[in-house]
């Protein structure tokens, strides 16, 4: 399925959305698709957003309300736009951390109500004027501090957070969309498994064969995937494990330069192939090529499953 | 020799995070100065950042220090690579992993309370500051913080703006009112020098309050007192901490060759 099919299909006006955690894992294919496709009324979570994504989608007005542990497109003495937006009540955020927003969305995805944790306590946060801030939209809805039944201690109730839709880049994934990948995860596992739809571009199709003969790689098996998108070096500028680095200035953007960068790479690209023969054209092929890696490395030790002995078969 | 004052600040938590076993270290300047402290004082130091990567090593034709969380330098040669669950969840909130967390911090209190969110009043900002990542996390949960902070009177406050990540809170019994765990001993290293935390038990007993341990060469104490915002005590046997050595010197520019944080403005 291509990005644009996929976006259209998958990603609903007014979905919680998971868009992974940082530069790894994140799908700027789809995730400019789905800017282009205008999809709008969109929650943006998870422990740590890629910033630049939030930037393009706090300042595009498509992403109304984030709650995050890293919400980077309001800092700074001027955070321009986005923060307006936020005082004329257009965009509304709520403060979690990395660890908080990964309990939301494992107890999303494990079917749990709720899920306690001692992170919370002690800070500013549990007042009721911040609970019900001026920006934030959930009010008690954030967090509650309830009773442990057991030892009668104060823990943190956080809700179970399940998003709509999970766009994500990995690196391979088979015709089943059995999704494998490797480095660090982050929030992914829990953000992928709590999602209703999933959709994951992979540099990669790779025989089934392949997934097979290493299972633990599967991050997600097929049944839970609702399109896998071919997209090698869909993850850049971001970086992904083993395929490329990720180019650190081009994620920076100044607010102003906002609106500029949206017409340029965004807007101004039909799709993510587009985008990369446009980021070729202008920065020319040995500079992007610096951003593969020179080391390459295979596992010393190979897998093996093996599962026929004499007994037991 | 000539050094900065961010330079001796990263100098002398090296030498402190030094022999502390598994540390969970934050980004920015902790993690340049684990990665001093492992390259030169102590290679048996388990490093872990909070995407899921635990026991990183510095490889050793690339010595840097990772440059983001997700930096790829940290894949090579890691023993585990796993996710926020197991960094955050079982190592900090479990409790099962760590001897130590080393954490950056925008605003610092008497009581050790730290602010990565907010300067001003959090419905009417002044300025978003930082971001929280792990750092609340950390701060509710780990057994014992070493603080990296820039001395001065704007963020060592009385009574930080905002706590997101906290200390001893009020005081004694504050951790434990709002039903935290004990942590300690606590240190905030900063670029005038190091402060301890007074609490013999890890916020249960003594004044938890932050006074001065340490100070760098050519630091008095007027000047650590006038950049503090509050009435700072010092140690009845203030140490003077030896300067930076050429090698100390050598290896921290080494370690952070595009200057990423040597050369940028902490937040």
């Amino acid at each position: 399925m291509s990005a644009k099919e996929a976006v259209a299909e998958f990603v609903h006006d007014g979905d919680i959305i998971y868009l992974g955690f940082g530069a790894s894992f994140c799908s700027f294919a789809l995730a400019y698709e789905l800017i282009r496709q205008g999809k709008k009324d969109l929650d943006l979570v998870g422990g740590t957003p890629q910033p630049q994504l939030q930037q393009l989608l706090f300042a595009s007005g498509l992403a109304t309300r984030t709650r995050s542990g890293a919400i980077t497109g309001i800092r700074g003495p001027k955070p321009g736009r986005i923060w307006d937006l936020a005082e004329q009540g257009a965009f509304q955020f709520e403060d979690y951390s990395n660890l908080t927003c990964t309990l939301m969305l494992m107890a999303g995805a494990l079917g749990m109500p709720f899920i306690p944790t001692q992170s919370f306590l002690g800070t500013d946060f549990l007042k009721q004027e911040n609970l019900h801030h001026k920006h934030g939209f959930l009010g008690d809805g954030k967090l509650r501090v309830v009773e442990d039944p057991y030892s009668g201690k104060p823990v943190v109730a956080l809700p179970a957070l399940k998003p709509g839709v999970a766009l994500w880049h990995t690196q391979r994934a088979d015709e089943y969309g059995n999704v494998q990948s490797w480095g660090m995860y982050a929030d992914a596992r829990w953000g992928l498994w709590a999602a209703e739809r999933v959709v994951v571009s992979v540099e990669e199709i790779v025989p089934t064969e392949v997934v097979r003969s290493d299972p633990n790689r599967t991050i997600i098996p097929g049944p839970r995937v609702s399109a896998v998108v071919h997209q090698p070096f869909g993850g850049f500028p971001g970086e992904m494990p083993g395929y490329y680095m990720q180019d650190g200035a081009m994620l920076r953007l100044s607010p102003d330069a906002v609106p500029q960068y949206l017409a340029e790479w965004v807007y101004g690209c039909a799709d993510h192939d587009e985008f990369l023969q446009r980021y070729v054209e202008k920065y020319g092929f040995l500079w992007f090529r610096g951003f593969l890696p020179k080391h390459k490395q295979q596992p010393i030790g190979s897998v093996d499953y093996g599962y026929r002995g004499v007994h037991g078969s | 020799m000539s050094y900065t004052p961010q330079e001796m600040m990263l100098v002398a938590a090296a030498r402190e995070i030094a022999g502390h076993g598994v540390v969970f270290m934050g980004m920015s300047h902790p993690i340049l100065a684990g990665s001093l402290a492992k390259r030169l004082h102590d290679p048996d130091i388990v490093f872990c950042t909070e995407g899921g990567v635990i026991d990183w090593e510095i490889p050793e034709d690339n010595p840097r220090a990772p440059i983001q969380v997700t930096d790829p330098v940290m894949y090579r040669g890691a023993a585990f690579c796993g996710d926020m669950t197991e960094s955050l969840g079982a190592g900090l909130m479990g409790r099962s992993l760590y001897d130590l967390a080393c954490l950056p911090v925008g605003q610092i209190d008497r009581f050790g309370n730290g602010n990565t969110v907010v300067v001003g009043d959090y419905n009417s900002p002044l300025q978003r500051i930082g971001g929280i990542g792990g750092n609340m996390d950390a701060a509710c949960c780990a057994p014992a913080v070493f603080w990296l902070v820039p001395h001065e009177k704007r963020r060592f406050l009385s009574r930080v703006d905002f706590i997101t990540s906290p200390g001893y809170i009020d005081g004694p019994g504050g951790r434990e009112r709002a039903g935290l765990g004990p942590q300690g001993p606590n240190l905030i290293i900063t670029t005038l020098g190091i402060l301890r935390l007074d609490t013999p038990d890890g916020g249960k007993t003594g004044s938890c309050e932050a006074y001065l341990d340490a100070v760098y060469p050519g630091v008095t104490v007027e000047e650590a007192r006038s950049q503090t915002g509050w009435d700072l005590r010092v140690s009845g046997d203030l140490r003077v901490l030896e300067p930076p050595t050429q090698e100390e010197l050598a290896m921290l520019h080494r370690l952070d060759p595009l200057g990423a944080y040597l050369r940028a403005e902490p937040a």
